[in-house]
């Protein structure tokens, strides 16, 4: 084959692949979708520790030692409010250095130094602090010092009962299900359509509101059995199971919204699952910072699914009720009830 | 007429530029066959939707039994039955499934499916998949699920196209007998044969417009040669064709002079098809 049957082949594939709309519109859509996600996420890394500390003697060659080793310490007015600080989640770590603490290990007498630790902050790094304690010390002083080091966790101390992974990525599969959910809802209408089966049922006394119903019906009863039988069998209903229940209710309005948005876009079921694939990387991005905690800011709240996501790990893992849960019940049902009105609005079109 | 089943006054669309019907105006009898011709292209299809309320006219008006369709599309829905030009069966369903499905949606209770398809020639499939099922059948199958409600009208896009003799001949059948009993019958088709058979009268559309209409025996007469055609056996032994004009003064005596002097094989009056005169009308055939 010469170069200018290739030139000619690669043109005529260039063609083909830009006539076909669908094709056309997920590689702009899919560029925008990506980079957009892209510039949404924090652009810096926090490559500092940072530290509260209280310490009533003021300046002490230690921690001046730790500000030069790159530790950026917040100092509080108290210890009282440095814990408050920590227990709140506002900082991760605090240290309270006792009152006569140089005088302390001049003399080598034995000090303790506090160290407190937010609910979330991860095991692996407790102890480092410590070490990091001993080892300026040393730098300082040029011998090892007589101190204990006391850990405490503030908030709620999670030890011993640790949240398991699998409970972390529950909301993830209830949004995995609930995405299938839609993209069959999508495919099941699309098919539809390219029958004509749908021209057909038109023209009897049926109106298109009802077959809106019908299928607004099937596709939420679809996503709310399938979503509601995993929780069922993972044990996600046994905490406020009414609660439950209602989020998914919502979540499986919100997918079935999306699925009519698919479908009145989709041609087949190639392009279902391209659609219904974008649909699905962007609505489980938010379970995400379930699994991570910190890996996301509050970008993430304009992700409609962050709220079903949201529910499920809070009713699941921290014993969410409903008072805490109406503000995201609120907006779930905000984003469900938008995302269906649009989607039988641009669907519509497809059936006249 | 004095009780049209449809009636269409100055019924247009058009999409962008390009008008499809260009104010076509007819009327259908109670109990009449109008068999719709024309090319592809030519605005049947777009003028069945508009007169079966899936699409709002441009301009003009469509009445199905006395009522404007614009206005009360669904009830008229529920007395009309459509067969579309493309197979849209539910093709994993049984072929009792499909029918059941618009009895229900058409609120027929007491509807028999197994009736209707013994009615269509197709006894004892009802519980067969549709997806198995040949052109033939399925196309039988459409004309049932436009029987389902018992409609007062049924229109019905290309019910033969492309099948074979008997399947055909068995849809022509149903049309006759649903004819037999009252019912309108809107047909399109572009086989002239067709719609001469079974059309009371046939219009001609072509580029938006109603070219011709009328029954098949007047547009025969009207645009047809009055001629005979005679095929003889000539001295050197081959045939050959000799044309008789049929309304002239001398048209007896040649005759005579044909059958006493030449030896006839065969004799044919020389009447225009409908395509003869489609091509006649338009300047170009239906397909």
């Amino acid at each position: 084959m010469n170069r200018h049957i290739l030139t000619a082949l690669l043109r005529k594939d260039l063609v083909l692949y830009f006539s076909n709309s669908f094709f056309t519109v997920i590689t702009i859509l899919g560029l925008v979708f990506y980079a957009a996600v892209y510039f949404l996420m924090p652009t810096d890394l926090n490559e500092t520790i940072e530290m509260a500390i209280f310490a009533p003697e003021g300046a002490l060659p230690i921690l001046a030692e730790m500000e030069d080793e790159g530790v950026t310490l917040v100092r509080m007015a108290s210890a009282e409010a440095l814990r408050t600080a920590v227990a709140s989640g506002e900082q991760d770590v605090g240290v309270v250095i006792p009152a006569d603490f140089a005088r302390s290990v001049a003399l080598g007498q034995s000090e303790t130094i506090n160290l407190y630790f937010s609910t979330n902050f991860p095991d692996e790094f407790k102890e480092l602090y410590g070490i990091m304690f001993r080892e300026i010390a040393f730098a300082v002083s040029g011998q090892p010092l007589n101190i204990e080091i006391s850990q405490q966790i503030l908030g709620v101390d999670r030890a011993g009962s640790q949240i398991p992974y699998r409970d972390r990525m529950l909301p993830l599969f209830a949004i995995f299900i609930l995405v299938m959910e839609m993209m069959g809802l999508a495919s099941l209408i699309t098919n539809e359509i390219s029958s004509g089966t749908l021209q057909a049922l038109l023209i009897t006394p049926l109106r298109v509101e009802g077959l809106f119903v019908a299928k607004g019906t099937f596709g939420v009863g679809l996503a709310f059995v399938q979503v509601v039988a995993l929780m069922a069998i993972t044990g996600g209903l046994n905490q406020q199971p009414l609660l439950m229940l209602l989020a998914l209710l919502l979540g499986s309005l919100l997918v079935t919204g999306l699925g009519f948005l698919i479908a009145s876009v989709a041609s087949d079921l190639l392009s279902v699952m391209g659609w219904g694939i974008m649909g699905m990387l962007a609505l489980s991005l938010p379970a995400f910072s379930v699994l991570l905690p910190g890996v996301t800011t509050g970008w993430i709240k304009v992700i409609p699914s962050y709220y079903l996501i949201n529910l499920v790990n809070q009713i699941i893992n921290y014993g969410w009720g409903w008072a805490e849960a109406a503000p995201d019940l609120l907006a779930l049902l905000l984003f469900a009830l938008f995302f269906l009105g649009l989607g039988v609005l641009v669907l519509r079109r497809r059936f006249r | 007429m004095s009780n049209p089943a449809i009636v269409s006054e100055n019924l247009a669309y058009w999409y962008g530029d390009l008008i499809a019907v260009d104010h076509i105006s007819f009327e259908v009898g109670e109990g009449e066959i109008l068999g719709f011709l024309g090319p592809n292209g030519a605005g049947k299809s777009t003028t069945i939707k508009m007169l079966t309320g899936q699409l709002l006219p441009k301009a003009g008006q469509v009445r199905l039994l006395g009522q404007d369709v614009t206005r009360r599309v669904k009830a008229l829905q529920a007395q009309i039955g459509v067969c579309f030009e493309l197979t849209n069966l539910y093709e994993p369903m049984t072929a009792a499934d499909n029918l059941n499905l618009f009895a229900r949606l058409f609120g027929m209770a007491d509807f028999d499916a197994e009736a209707l398809l013994e009615r269509v020639g197709l006894a004892g499939k009802g519980k067969i998949k549709v997806e198995t099922f040949s052109k033939g059948m399925r196309q039988r199958l459409m004309v049932a699920r436009a029987l389902v409600n018992r409609p007062r009208i049924l229109f019905l896009d290309e019910p033969t196209d492309g099948l074979d003799p008997v399947s055909a001949e068995a849809i022509r059948n149903i049309i006759r007998e649903e004819q037999g009993r009252g019912v309108t019958v809107f047909l399109t088709t572009h086989d002239m044969m067709e719609a001469d058979k079974l059309s009371n009268r046939v219009a001609f559309i072509d580029k938006g417009k109603i070219v011709a209409l009328d029954t098949p025996h007047a547009l025969k007469q009207q645009y047809g040669k009055r001629a005979l055609q005679v095929e003889l056996l000539g001295a050197n032994g081959r045939t050959e064709l000799r044309e008789v004009p049929m309304d002239t003064p001398e048209t007896a005596v040649k005759i005579e002079q044909i059958f006493a002097n030449e030896k006839v094989i065969t004799v044919h009056s020389e009447e225009a098809t409908l395509e003869d005169i489609f091509i006649e009308i338009t300047g170009r055939g239906l397909t």
